[in-house]
């Protein structure tokens, strides 16, 4: 369910914004989970202290993070926002920047007519100064005047217009939080543009920690206030610890890595050391943007990948990398979307197949043998661009698999099966990479046994 | 000789509208008094069952009572003015009505080139509100930017066309509190509505 948090600006001992906001998330509560945020203990700013220092601003940051959205609930006091509003805001645009890119929905209530209209101006101008950068949604300004007269008894709205109206704002609400998410996304234009360097920050990215240290991780961590061992987390769909996470993770028959949408490198299941890993990875390279982790020369493939997946060509590429009798290790690269189908990062899975293979042969009693009607294919799926591309790779690279330039006059030639990790390997050999080969050597040399080539 | 209370609108040990007010002080002190007044500790406004003004806002509110004016030096936060400097102005408007009618010049200073512009306009429109009614010098905007390079370590003014700019409108301050002195028409009316209003039942449009 869409996550929301709301704000009253007042924190006085009877607030009609306070009482609009409770009526909104009772109102909504079967569509949208609001979470009303307690302002009365904020301290107030002084730019010399450091939010670190107390637990209520930085409990509100990470509630406001962690939202969809934010929905401010404005009285008017001497024609502006109350100073209790203002000093939240203070706080959330020094050091932590919560608000950065945040949908943001402003409603208010007055006692007179003026339904708080000049607060609302004022908030606006304020939530969209750069150390806010809040987007506010334009129009749709929601002025609940004489809101003494305007709630019943049970605390409900009692004009059915003033409610039918909120409705349809509401709405709107959530479909602009949609498209700011879309804003946040990166958008490259081609494969050549992703940004291999993450220098395009999204929503998820923890700012001011250098990519490159090795202890990215506890420094984000600590930045973040991440939860960590016992602590609970709610997942879609079931309830883990922290620690119980990691068991799971890391007992996970295969290798699996996480980029983030920023070509961020955040996350493997660390349960070998990289001397026993099938694409090694070491702890100090997590937080690396992907560019750090891969050699030049395999920079433009691990783009085509990235790209194909960004923008839904392939869900997911898959390539070959290890391969031999006893051993076939395949690369998956699967998109990873979210509920409003935005691509949010490449989750890669390293899994040797051959044990899968033996044991399915073994148990149903057959064996491989050649076919000798086999057609001839790339032996990477799902990246049908890269084939195009590998038309300037070097002609002489020693490449022995794959469909050959002369079998298919579309695919002049066919990539190379990776020895390399395209999203994390520091190998030096090339991913993806391509090679037209001479056609006699084609079909012969290709391994009957795994149906691809040893390189 | 006049007397002037000046009110630093932020709580910084840094701040350079202090520096600025203190800098008025030391090169008017011929021509006015001038109490630079910190709003440091001051909580947050907060409107209670009982009306309860902390005794921080009821001293201040005593010294721009027996003030000729007030002079605000206001930094910008988030293009606006700092939640204290608001929150400060809410305690000197409830209950207690000390800058009503009163003359008040506004400065302002930052780190950039802008110099609070937005934060000064917004502090007008909030002391021109129904339960501060103060009377604001007009056309006298003094937008000090890059304020961290402005002082020199006496804490004088290193640029003579900002100093000179600024003792223009100091004078035209001089004078207007003179003639607001005259401005008395709407003075009873004012001080009717203040003593009738309330927050919460008020003439104002303004709320909780």
């Amino acid at each position: 369910m869409v996550k929301l948090v709301g704000i009253a600006g007042s924190i006085g001992e009877q607030s009609y914004n306070r009482m609009l906001l409770e009526f909104i998330r009772d109102h909504f509560k079967k569509s949208v989970d609001i979470e009303i945020l307690n302002i009365n203990d904020v301290p107030v700013f002084n730019e010399d202290e450091d939010h670190n220092d107390n637990p209520v601003v930085h409990e509100l940051a990470r509630k406001i993070s962690g939202a969809n959205g934010v929905i401010l609930a404005t009285p008017e006091h001497n024609h502006t926002v109350p100073a209790a509003m203002k000093n939240v805001i203070e706080w959330l645009s020094n050091n932590v920047h919560p608000l950065n890119g945040k949908a943001v929905w402003i409603v208010g209530a007055s006692y007179h007519t003026q339904g708080s209209s000049r607060a609302q101006l004022h908030l606006k101008q304020i939530l969209e100064s750069p150390g806010v950068n809040a987007f506010v949604m334009p129009g749709n300004e929601f002025l609940l005047s004489n809101a003494k007269e305007a709630f019943d008894d049970d605390g409900n709205l009692k004009d059915s217009r003033t409610v039918g109206f909120l409705e349809l704002v509401m709405k709107k609400f959530l479909t602009f939080m949609k498209v700011i998410e879309m804003m946040d996304a990166p958008d490259p234009k081609n494969a050549h543009e992703e940004d291999m360097d993450s220098k395009h920050p999204v929503n998820t990215t923890v700012e001011d920690v250098d990519m490159t240290d090795p202890e990215w991780v506890e420094k984000a961590a600590e930045k973040t206030h991440a939860a960590s061992g016992g602590d609970y987390v709610k997942l879609d769909r079931g309830l883990l610890t922290v620690d119980q996470l990691n068991c799971f993770l890391n007992s996970m028959a295969g290798e699996l890595t996480f980029a983030d949408d920023n070509n961020q490198f955040i996350y493997y299941n660390k349960n070998a050391d990289a001397a026993h890993m099938l694409a090694p990875r070491t702890p100090d390279q997590v937080g690396n943007p992907l560019s750090a982790v891969h050699p030049d020369r395999v920079i433009e493939h691990v783009k085509q990948v990235l790209y194909a997946l960004r923008t839904g060509e392939s869900d997911v590429v898959s390539m070959p990398a290890q391969t031999g009798p006893n051993q076939h290790v395949m690369h998956y690269y699967r998109a990873m979307r979210d509920e409003n189908r935005r691509y949010r990062g490449v989750n890669e899975l390293v899994i040797d197949i051959m044990p899968i293979l033996k044991y399915y042969l073994a148990a149903t009693g057959q064996k491989l043998v050649k076919d000798p009607d086999a057609v001839p294919m790339s032996p990477i799926t799902g990246l049908d661009a890269v084939t195009g591309a590998s038309a300037h790779s070097d002609p002489t690279t020693d490449a022995t698999s794959g469909a050959s330039a002369s079998k298919s006059a579309e695919k002049p030639a066919a990539p190379e099966p990776v020895k390399d990790d395209a999203l994390t390997g520091a190998s030096e050999e090339p991913a993806a990479d391509a090679a037209p080969k001479k056609p006699e050597e084609t079909p012969t040399d290709t391994d009957a046994t795994t149906g691809a080539s040893e390189s | 000789m006049k007397k002037f209370v000046a009110l630093v609108g932020t709580n910084t040990a840094k701040s350079t509208n202090r520096k600025l007010l203190k800098y008025m002080k030391k090169r008017y002190a011929d021509d006015a008094e001038i109490d630079v007044v910190e709003l440091k500790g001051l909580p947050i406004f907060k409107k209670t069952e009982e009306v309860f003004i902390p005794q921080q806002a009821k001293d201040i509110a005593e010294k721009i009572d027996a003030s000729d004016g007030v002079i605000i030096g206001t930094p910008e936060y988030d293009h606006s003015v700092p939640a204290l400097l608001s929150s400060a102005l809410a305690w000197l408007s409830y209950g207690i009505h000390p800058l009503m009618d009163k003359p008040v010049m506004i400065v302002g200073t930052s780190y950039g080139t802008l110099g609070a512009s937005r934060a000064q306009a917004q502090l007008r429109q909030i002391l021109d509100s129904p339960e501060l009614k103060a009377t604001v010098l007009p056309s006298s905007e003094f937008l000090l930017g890059h304020a961290l390079q402005a002082f020199d370590d006496n804490g004088d003014l290193k640029s003579a066309e900002e100093s000179q700019k600024l003792d223009g409108l100091f004078k035209d301050f001089l004078e207007f509190v003179d003639l607001t002195e005259q401005l008395v028409n709407s003075k009873k009316l004012h001080e009717q509505d203040a003593a009738t209003f309330t927050w919460d039942n008020g003439t104002t449009g303004d709320d909780k």
